[in-house]
């Protein structure tokens, strides 16, 4: 799929962009180019900087340091609207559809001024336009009417509309089936032969490979190189997107017993952006979520949880679970930790006593009142356990690090005795190194209390270390179990990139 | 587009319906000069309304308005004094435009540079103009020229040329609003700045120009405002409140993007004629603000009933709940 005849123009180049959210380093010192008719991939694993990338070659993020040239014309602000007039066009993951108005009306908006039809005719106008993309979209209806497989071929088709000298995909085919995907890649080629330049982001090896001129891998917001897609192995690509060092030692896991009950059997749970999943949970184990981000891992621990609506049914220790609010899995103890520390699971501006406590309220109070002696009491020793710092048990969560906000959230399953079931979501994320240890330690205690857990990481080294099995989630599904015996970073990575799927499925 | 109907017609309704229901029981309504002064007197609300509209549209509020009301009838009782006349107003009535552009910017600024909520900005612009409007004038003082008052509230039979004036631009803003590109353009980053700014709309600049046409409208109602008081109060504004409940009656949503200018003049008229007919009853003002925040409330059910609906609708197919007897919950 190479390019035949003399070397073609540079069209995109990122040179030495590096970009910091607070502490931490999304990108250090980043250079990549793309070339006229050149289809270039761009893959690495959740957190590796990808969309961050995207989001500086597109205006629309400031990096700190490192330009951006489009076009040969260097982006002297972030600014999309300039990034757009120098021939850049992009399919956001996230679509950037307006979805109170109709198809036409965002199609509309994403074209260039001096392509817009009169305003009246644009129905017409858009019927037009999009017929060539056999979308089989009504341009009259809202955009938020679409399903999401035909949002992201919209995005993808308002992007190409623009007729940009650079395309940028993020992702495009999160929501897309074979035969969509199939479409998708149709018309990136027919881009790209029509002299176009194409960055494609995707977690999906196979997908991205079967197209892509060149690789280039991101591992920890830093460039491993760039590659002939043609000549380089889906497995030495895996190789270069793992290998962080090993910065945690991870608890003992104690003999798994098979016999052991099933506390939490799932069995058809289907929402809107997750499912069907049948899973079962025995009694002190810790089975892992693995997948990109986006494949409906939260939705689905959310819905477990009572957050999020979905269908099929639930079992905790045989009973059937409540979902219609967050209220029936809580009495029938089932706990989530949210990964949305801040906005979901902790009262910032209350004390860690009153954090840790607040569920628990009942059992520490008598004739109606509660005893705050009591309450300090009942926190002393899980503070040790946890090993949380803090000034005192008064101090308001806000003012902790994320670790100790995090040990703050794990201190409530702790008080309540009659916890049976724990889904943690990214416990770790905004941890440092050192309070690691005591979040896995603290959660392995719990499964061998009896406890069934299910965890979601984007972190395939902590699932590996942390859990007894693995199951890898994508499109919304199951699409691989990992036993123990085979757990590992590289195993992990591999189920989500889909290359053994797609071994398995040629043999 | 149905949809957007809601809102105008049902102010309609409501207009000639109490209308209708006072000229049974007092044959003064319709006269000539209650309606001359019925609609004069809604002109201040009418435009402070169709201000507060423009923020709503790009999901902010502007709670300032009223205080800058003040300021404008402040400032005017300095600029246009009954010792001027003809062309020598002409400057102090540019003063008061001038006020409000002043104060439509510094709100923008503190909203898109600071980024502070619109309400929270608002609220800050209001205490600074209060203070301000005191300062100047520590109780009503200062006579405000009444040449101009009778320039404003000339017309034709009952209908005031200015009122005329503003159902034209009430219509072709809607006209734009819903027929053009900048209308349309408006209209998506209300409702979805991220997308817009992702589109490459000049999101920023659209919050700003929005702010500042809200104040610049304000300033105006404030024109009105003294010409109808003519002294320099420094306690009169107080159509904040008021100016949002019109919008949102004329089918603002109060989360951007959806709005009738229309509506909102409609709506404001139908709020002053509640406060107009009242006194034909002989029934305190306080039931006025009652009879406001009742339709409000009643107004928000009645405009997003459909949206409701459906939303229940298609919950029930996702999740299976609440079948009807012998029903199979869906899959």
């Amino acid at each position: 799929m190479s390019i035949p005849g003399p070397v073609r123009p540079v069209v995109l180049s990122l040179r030495g962009v590096s970009k910091a959210f607070g502490a931490v380093q999304a990108l250090r010192d980043v250079s990549v180019e793309c070339r006229a008719g050149e289809i270039h991939a761009l893959v690495g694993e959740n957190g590796s900087g990808k969309s961050t990338l995207l989001g500086i070659a597109s205006g629309f993020l400031a990096p700190d340091e490192g330009t951006v040239e489009i076009g040969a014309t260097r982006l002297r602000r972030a600014s999309p609207a300039d990034a757009r007039r120098l021939g850049l066009g992009i399919a956001y993951q996230d679509y950037s559809h307006v979805l109170d108005l109709s198809v036409a009306e965002n199609l509309f908006l994403a074209v260039p001024p001096h392509e817009r039809p009169a305003y009246r005719s644009m129905d017409d106008w858009a019927e037009k336009t999009l017929a060539p993309f056999e979308l089989d979209i009504p341009v009259a209806a809202p955009a938020g009417s679409l399903s999401l497989a035909q949002r992201q071929l919209f995005e993808v088709a308002k992007a190409l509309l623009t007729r940009p000298k650079v395309l940028l995909l993020d992702e495009p085919t999160t929501a897309l089936g074979p035969e969509a995907v199939e479409q998708l890649h149709a018309l990136v080629l027919e881009q790209a032969r029509a002299g176009g330049a194409i960055v494609y982001v995707s977690h999906r090896l196979p997908e991205v490979l079967a197209v892509a001129d060149r690789v280039t891998v991101l591992r920890d917001g830093v460039a491993q190189g760039t590659f002939d897609a043609a000549s380089v192995s889906e497995g030495r690509i895996v190789t270069l997107m793992i290998g962080r060092p090993l910065e945690v030692a991870f608890p003992e896991r104690r003999a798994q017993d098979a016999d052991e009950e099933i506390l939490l059997s799932v069995s058809g749970l289907h929402g809107e952006r997750f499912g069907p999943i049948d899973l079962a949970v025995r009694r002190g184990e810790i089975v892992g979520i693995a997948g990109a981000e986006g494949n409906g891992q939260v939705p689905f621990l959310r819905a477990l949880a009572g957050a999020e609506q979905a269908s099929g049914s639930a079992e905790c220790d045989g009973r059937r679970l409540d979902r219609s609010s967050p209220l029936g899995p809580l009495r029938a103890g089932v706990v989530l930790l949210s990964g949305d520390r801040r906005g979901d699971a902790l009262f910032p501006m209350l004390s860690v006593r009153a954090n840790a406590t607040v569920q628990v309220l009942r059992r520490l109070s008598h004739a109606g009142l509660v005893g705050r002696r009591g309450e300090r009491r009942a926190i002393e020793s899980l503070v040790q356990r946890l090993r949380v710092r803090m000034g005192s048990a008064e101090q308001p969560v806000a003012l902790l690090s994320g670790g100790n906000q995090q040990k703050v959230s794990l201190m409530r399953p702790f008080l309540r005795g009659d916890v049976k079931v724990i889904l943690a979501e990214e416990p770790t994320q905004g941890v440092d190194v050192g309070a690691r240890f005591d979040i896995y330690e603290a959660l392995r205690a719990k499964a061998d209390d009896g406890v069934a857990m299910v965890v979601k990481s984007s972190d395939p080294i902590e699932l590996a270390g942390l859990c007894d099995r693995v199951v890898v989630m994508s499109r919304g599904r199951i699409v691989e179990e990992i036993p123990r015996d085979e757990l590992g970073e590289r195993r992990i990575v591999e189920a989500i990139v889909g290359s053994r799927r797609r071994q398995a499925s040629a043999t | 587009m149905k949809r957007e109907w809601l809102p105008p017609a049902l102010m309609m309704i409501l207009i000639v319906a109490l209308g209708a229901y006072s000229e049974a029981h007092h044959s003064t309504f319709l006269s000539k000069l209650n309606l001359n002064s019925l609609l004069l007197e809604a002109m201040p609300l009418v435009l402070v309304s169709l201000g507060q509209a423009c923020a709503l549209l790009v999901g902010g509020f502007d709670i300032s308005v009223a205080a800058l009301m003040t300021m404008c009838v402040v400032t005017a009782s300095f600029t246009m004094t009954p010792t001027m006349s003809g062309i020598a107003l002409v400057p102090g009535a540019f003063a008061l435009v001038g006020v409000g552009l002043a104060t439509g910017l510094f709100n923008a600024l503190l909203i898109r540079l600071l980024r502070l909520p619109s309400i929270v900005a608002t609220l800050g612009t209001l205490s600074i103009l209060e203070g301000a409007s005191l300062l100047l004038r520590s109780f009503p003082e200062g006579p405000i020229n009444s040449d101009v008052a009778g320039a404003l509230s000339s017309g034709v039979s009952f209908l005031p040329y200015a009122f005329v004036g503003v159902v034209v631009l009430a219509i072709g803003a809607d006209v734009w609003l819903y027929r053009t590109r900048t209308g349309l353009a408006l209209r998506a980053v209300g409702l979805d700045a991220t997308s817009s700014r992702r589109l490459g709309m000049p999101t920023g600049r659209t919050i700003v120009l929005a702010f500042a046409a809200c104040s610049v409208m304000a300033s105006v109602a404030g024109f009105y405002l003294a010409a109808e008081v003519q002294i320099g109060s420094p306690i009169i504004g107080n159509q904040a409140l008021e100016s949002i409940a019109a919008a949102v009656l004329g089918g603002a949503s109060l989360a951007g993007g959806k709005g009738s200018f229309f509506g909102t003049l409609l709506a404001a008229t139908f709020l002053t004629e509640i406060d107009n007919v009242l006194p034909l009853f002989q029934q305190p003002t306080e039931y006025a603000d009652m009879t406001i925040g009742v339709l409000i409330l009643l107004a928000l059910v009645l405009y997003q009933a459909p949206q409701l609906l459906s939303r229940a609708r298609a919950a029930r197919q996702r999740t299976g709940r609440l079948p009807t007897a012998g029903e199979a919950p869906a899959s």
